[in-house]
């Protein structure tokens, strides 16, 4: 009587875990350092995945604060995704290292680095602060190109397949949607862009030469004089001559600068100051990373008409 | 006596096994007991990797500046000072060039280094000296890091922090009356365990260093009692702005009677630094208590307090204003108390180069006499430059 009663148990017990293994598979935990990433891993992954993401879509990626909060998801992710090239040097290696989860770090299975395969723009041929706060591995704002997002996508697939081999078909037919509507959107926001090929354009930082190659703006100057150094009298003087010469229409700016010194120059040359979407969630209708395109575009083309 | 080295002794040891046991724990779980397993595990994967058709990857890309060469930057302290004591009252001086090298080791650790090359004071002679070298674990199971080597030990904040980063010149007055002008820095092995709390970040560290520091409070002295330290690290998210450390910190470790000096330290650091904005705006305050019990002999003790607190402003990108209250009893007699009040301008050009500005004037409770100094802190970076703590 015993045995058998142990044998009930025992039976039970497998029984449980075989139904519970059926009914829940595993979520795979994924943390990327910015919300681009997130949005991007969220399309890939579907409902296999839950994604946080430490930065926030209206702040300045250069410089997150390394909060020991961010510790807690970091120590219990699958998969790590950075933007890379130096972006987040400052601040994601000090978080990774404290996480002490090995699944993670440089080199693992769950470490994707999304920029892999990009090819860059604007790498130096020497490292010289002078210039500036420049990336030795070329500019870093990368996802800022549509058509990069689809590398970011297929680097993001290649990371989930590595940690999740079991659901490999899944994550390639999400790829596949997902490449499949960038080629769809991208048609229309070519389109719409057509009309302002050329247009010439000041940009606050140098953050979107990827965003001005693919879509053919000429950016002419910056209100920085040199990346990462706020704007100077003598920098403003210069712009305002730029933009009564050249007959420029916007200065195009982010979030997480302040427009003070760009309202100088639009009261003295009556440009327009667009504050842009660089990532997923710098607004509230900016919810995904197709709608930073939507937004920058609509917002770009309704400004230089 | 003898019962308390052999407790020390004891705990050394203890300490010692439980690093070695988690360290052989580590090299085990990565050494299959059974070979034939592993090849037939390794094996299997193989044949499914090759079933499976191959994932497209990107064609990569060149990319610049790849090395194995460590992280190297160099950290220039340049400073000019004025003292209203003695008869030399205005100096300028290198005060310290500080080389990092900084790099992963393999999978399972990374190593950083600090050299100082400073100032002596009193003979303006430069000397160099290792200021922190250890070796830091990635890869221990159970949450848990072990870092060996000479390190600045986890008391507090600033204690943990290159005086490079902080918002001020000078040292708090208390932690250099009980620990030294360089703070609690010493030789030993440091075991931390991130508590498993999803609710707020909990860290538990636990140090045991040789006790050859420069703290006035300790003395290592001719016998094999070592210094332990305790420290709870727990930070609060209070807002996507906002967020609140509380620590607590204790030490017990042998003084030049022979006998054990205790202390008890709590920090509390509250930052408010707008997300959108944390460039241009944040306000921190941020203090730290010290409690010293010295025990001379079995009927002979002393007890001492200091504490300081203060307030830093960012009023813009690139300026930066600091305000701060030290109180110090002077660890060997209580009775002596000393006050300071101080104010620091910082202007950082950019991230790799500030310049800034202290007036303090500090009192003691022996005379009505008021001691004045300033200092002029030129500090430069050049190579690379690792992230501050939070």
């Amino acid at each position: 009587m015993k045995n058998i009663k142990s044998i009930v148990a025992v039976a039970l017990l497998v029984a449980s875990v075989l139904v519970a293994n059926v009914t829940f598979a595993k979520t795979i935990k994924v943390v990327t350092t910015t919300t681009d990433m997130k949005s991007i891993a969220e399309m890939i992954g579907g409902a296999n995945v839950s994604v946080t993401s430490i930065a926030t879509g209206y702040q300045n990626p250069h410089f997150v604060d390394p909060k020991p909060s961010y510790i807690i998801s970091l120590s219990n992710a699958d998969m790590f995704v950075t933007v890379g090239l130096d972006l987040e040097t400052g601040w994601s290696p000090q978080l990774l290292t404290s996480s002490r989860n090995t699944k993670i770090q440089k080199g693992s299975p769950g470490y994707v680095d999304a920029s892999e395969g990009v090819s860059l723009l604007q790498v130096p041929s020497s490292l010289n602060r002078g210039e500036g706060d420049i990336h030795m591995y070329g500019n870093p704002h990368y996802w800022l190109d549509p058509m990069n997002g689809k590398i970011i996508a297929r680097n993001i697939a290649n990371g989930l397949e590595r940690v999740d081999p079991a659901n490999k078909a899944m994550y390639e037919a999400n790829l596949k949607t997902f490449d499949d509507k960038i080629d769809a959107k991208m048609k229309e926001w070519q389109t719409k862009m057509a009309p302002f090929k050329g247009a010439n354009i000041i940009a606050y930082h140098n953050e979107w030469v990827y965003f001005e190659t693919r879509f053919g703006l000429h950016i002419v100057d910056f209100m920085e004089p040199k990346p990462g150094i706020p704007p100077t009298p003598s920098q403003l003087v210069k712009v305002i001559n730029e933009v009564k010469s050249n007959n420029i229409k916007v200065i195009i700016s982010s979030p997480y600068f302040t427009t003070s010194s760009s309202d100088v120059v639009a009261k003295q040359t009556g440009v327009k100051v667009l504050t842009m979407a660089t990532s997923t969630g710098a607004f509230d209708q900016v919810k995904s990373y197709f709608d930073v395109f939507d937004y920058d575009i609509n917002l770009l083309t309704a400004a230089l008409k | 006596m003898t019962v308390l080295k052999r407790r020390n002794v004891f705990g050394c040891a203890a300490f010692v096994a439980l690093s070695v046991f988690i360290i052989s724990h580590q090299a085990v779980a990565q050494i299959t007991p059974d070979s034939t397993a592993t090849d037939s595990t390794l094996l299997k994967q193989i044949e499914q990797q090759m079933q499976e058709s191959q994932p497209a990857q990107p064609a990569s890309t060149v990319r610049s500046g790849i090395s194995a060469n460590p992280d190297i930057g160099v950290i220039g302290d340049f400073q000019g000072s004025f003292n209203s004591f003695g008869k030399r009252n205005f100096d300028t001086y290198l005060n310290e060039t500080e080389v990092s090298f900084q790099s992963v080791v393999d999978p399972y650790a990374r190593a950083d280094f600090f050299v100082s090359f400073g100032r002596n004071p009193t003979t303006h002679d430069y000397g160099v000296e290792v200021e922190e070298g250890y070796l830091t674990t990635l890869s221990l199971p159970a949450r848990l890091q072990l870092k060996v080597g000479k390190f600045k030990q986890a008391l507090g904040r600033v204690n943990t922090m290159h005086p490079n980063a902080l918002p001020f010149i000078d040292m708090p007055n208390a932690l250099v009356n009980y620990f030294g002008e360089e703070g609690l820095n010493d030789e030993g092995a440091s075991l931390s365990w991130l508590l498993p709390n999803k609710a707020f970040y909990q860290e538990l560290t636990f140090q045991a260093t040789t006790g050859f520091n420069e703290a006035p409070i300790f003395y290592r002295g001719d016998n094999n009692r070592l210094l332990y330290l305790g420290h709870l690290k727990n930070f609060f998210t209070l807002g996507e702005n906002s967020t609140l450390e509380l620590g607590l910190t204790g030490i017990t470790g042998p003084n030049d009677s022979s006998n054990v000096t205790n202390v008890g330290a709590a920090d509390v650091t509250l930052k408010w630094k707008p997300v959108q904005m944390n460039t241009y705006r944040s306000l921190t305050w941020q203090s730290e208590l010290f409690y010293d019990n010295a025990n001379y002999s079995d009927t002979s003790f002393q007890n001492a307090l200091g504490f300081y607190s203060f307030l830093e402003y960012q009023i813009a990108k690139r300026t930066f204003l600091t305000g701060r209250y030290d109180y110090a009893e002077k660890p060997y007699d209580n009775r002596i108390v000393e006050q300071a009040y101080s104010l620091t301008a910082g202007w950082l050009a950019t991230e790799f180069q500030k310049i800034e500005l202290e007036g303090k004037v500090t009192t003691t409770n022996l005379n009505s006499d008021l001691h004045y100094q300033a200092w002029l802190r030129w500090i430069f970076v050049v190579g690379a430059h690792g992230a501050h703590q939070y």
